[in-house]
């Protein structure tokens, strides 16, 4: 009896947490920007689906615009039941509404896909884009080579944009055990960061969620568990602000004026992260002299 | 006074900057090969394949973008076959001559093995599972394989490549890939020390 009582209420256990997590927190005012952030989704199994279904939900009340994809978007080839199983149609729903994705390339993706144009890369390896006062740099963190490093350096110089939003695959900062920070690739893209005002910066890679205490000024986020799981993998560091480990999840953002909004939602639906930070004014040369001699 | 000697020679040799750009290198029209840097003989080599692909592409058409995946893979495949039967002969060490894949491991030994090389050994070490294939010459590179991440500064150090080629280390071997249709043009063994 103890057994089926325990039973039941572990089977309503995830119903309860979804009607509890249901509750969403971000602002939604009017004229934000407003994107959803999945990585490592594309399996193609029936979590990377039931997310998708989630983010679907959750759309009416939070309607974003588009999704930042972090890499990893299509695992295990790149044939036409691949691209159909794996991305068309677990988000068959949001694409019918309108929902553009734009994606980065992870190691596990072929080069190729840079030429689908519902990944939005226009033809592509790494390229930007700007919605309202934010601009979104897609960067591929597979291949970081001189040339991509001037063009980031060339773009960020010439950003007018409020925000500097950077996404790629290969976490800079990471607690996870598998693979953990990309310490190389931090000391070639972190100086720039800081260098231009970059505030925001999302990953994959590391099939967790993990919200990392600002660094150098800049927010980190990683969202590699929109398909995959790493269970347990998350190991909380000084560096840890907030991370889960334990179910799929996938991360909602708001951008309005200088302030952002994130919430994180599990797959069955369960708030695992939120907040918010404000946009901290780029210094001006002006400003930097005022401080000198 | 020998070691002295052996040392400037090394010295001469990296300051022959491999870090020129590949694409559209050539030498002046009639400069025997002998004449050639290492680095220019084999940037000769990588654009005689940006050639044979260039034709390959001209002759189907080149896809810019489709919304049809059906179309990206079938496009990829038909590439790869043209590529291949123009390079029917083609083996290892066509393009990684003896001298430039002497060369290369020398870049290579001194990105990831000595002082202060421990995060770009990090890097190559970071690798997903995968299942373990036999490289050769004109082989497509599964795409079920995750590639292994190049390592920023070894990047740095090489020569560069055109668009759509890439250096990539697949186990220990080094290896010279077409991006488009994911081709082995050329690979050097054991190359991680």
């Amino acid at each position: 009896m103890k057994t089926i009582r325990r039973f039941i209420g572990l089977a309503l256990l995830p119903i309860c947490l979804s009607l509890y997590g249901q509750k969403l927190t971000l602002p939604v005012h009017q004229g934000a920007v407003r994107f959803a952030a999945i990585g490592d989704m594309g399996t193609g199994e029936p979590p990377q689906y039931q997310v998708a279904s989630r983010m679907n939900d959750i759309r009416e009340e939070f309607p974003f615009d588009f999704v930042i994809m972090l890499g990893d978007n299509i695992y295990g080839g790149n044939s036409a039941a691949d691209f159909q199983n794996k991305f068309e149609l677990p988000y068959k729903l949001l694409l019918d509404a309108g929902v553009k994705f734009y994606a980065s390339l992870g190691n596990h993706d072929a080069a190729t896909q840079k030429t689908y144009k519902p990944f939005n890369m226009d033809g592509q390896q790494y390229y930007t884009y700007k919605k309202s006062n934010v601009q979104f740099f897609a960067l591929d963190s597979n291949y970081m080579s001189p040339q991509e490093v001037l063009w980031l350096t060339k773009e960020l110089q010439k950003s007018t944009a409020d925000w500097k939003v950077c996404y790629f695959h290969h976490p800079l900062y990471s607690s996870a055990k598998f693979h953990g920070s990309s310490v190389e690739l931090r000391q070639v893209l972190e100086p720039l960061f800081m260098k231009y005002g970059v505030q925001v910066v999302f990953s994959g890679h590391d099939h967790v969620y993990e919200r990392i205490k600002p660094q150098n000024g800049i927010h980190y986020f990683i969202e590699g568990a929109a398909g995959e799981l790493r269970k347990g993998d998350l190991k909380t560091t000084a560096i840890t602000a907030a991370g889960y480990d334990q179910d799929q999840s996938f991360l909602l953002v708001e951008i309005s004026g200088d302030e952002l909004d994130f919430q994180a939602v599990s797959r069955l639906g369960v708030t695992i992260d939120q907040g918010s930070f404000s946009r901290i004014p780029e210094r001006r040369p002006s400003d930097t002299r005022r401080g000198g001699r | 006074m020998r070691n002295t000697f052996c040392v400037l020679l090394i010295v001469l040799a990296f300051s022959s900057s491999p870090r020129q750009a590949v694409a559209g290198q050539s030498g002046p029209s009639g400069t025997s090969p002998a004449k050639k840097s290492t680095i220019e003989d084999f940037g000769d080599r990588v654009n005689g394949y940006v050639r044979i692909r260039k034709d390959a592409e001209d002759f189907l058409s080149a896809l810019s973008s489709s919304k049809d995946p059906a179309e990206i893979a079938s496009h990829k495949i038909e590439l790869a076959e043209l590529i291949v039967s123009e390079r029917a002969n083609a083996h290892q060490g066509d393009i990684f001559t003896p001298k430039a894949a002497a060369k290369f491991r020398e870049i290579i030994h001194k990105t990831l093995k000595g002082p202060r090389t421990q995060d770009a050994r990090r890097t190559v070490d970071d690798k997903d599972p995968e299942k373990i294939v036999i490289l050769r010459v004109n082989m497509v590179y599964p795409e079920d394989n995750p590639l292994q991440t190049a390592p920023p500064t070894l990047l740095a150090r090489l020569p560069e490549l055109p668009m759509d080629m890439g250096y990539r280390f697949i186990g220990r071997t080094f290896v010279l890939l077409d991006n488009k249709t994911r081709l082995i043009i050329d690979f050097i063994p054991d190359a991680i020390p």
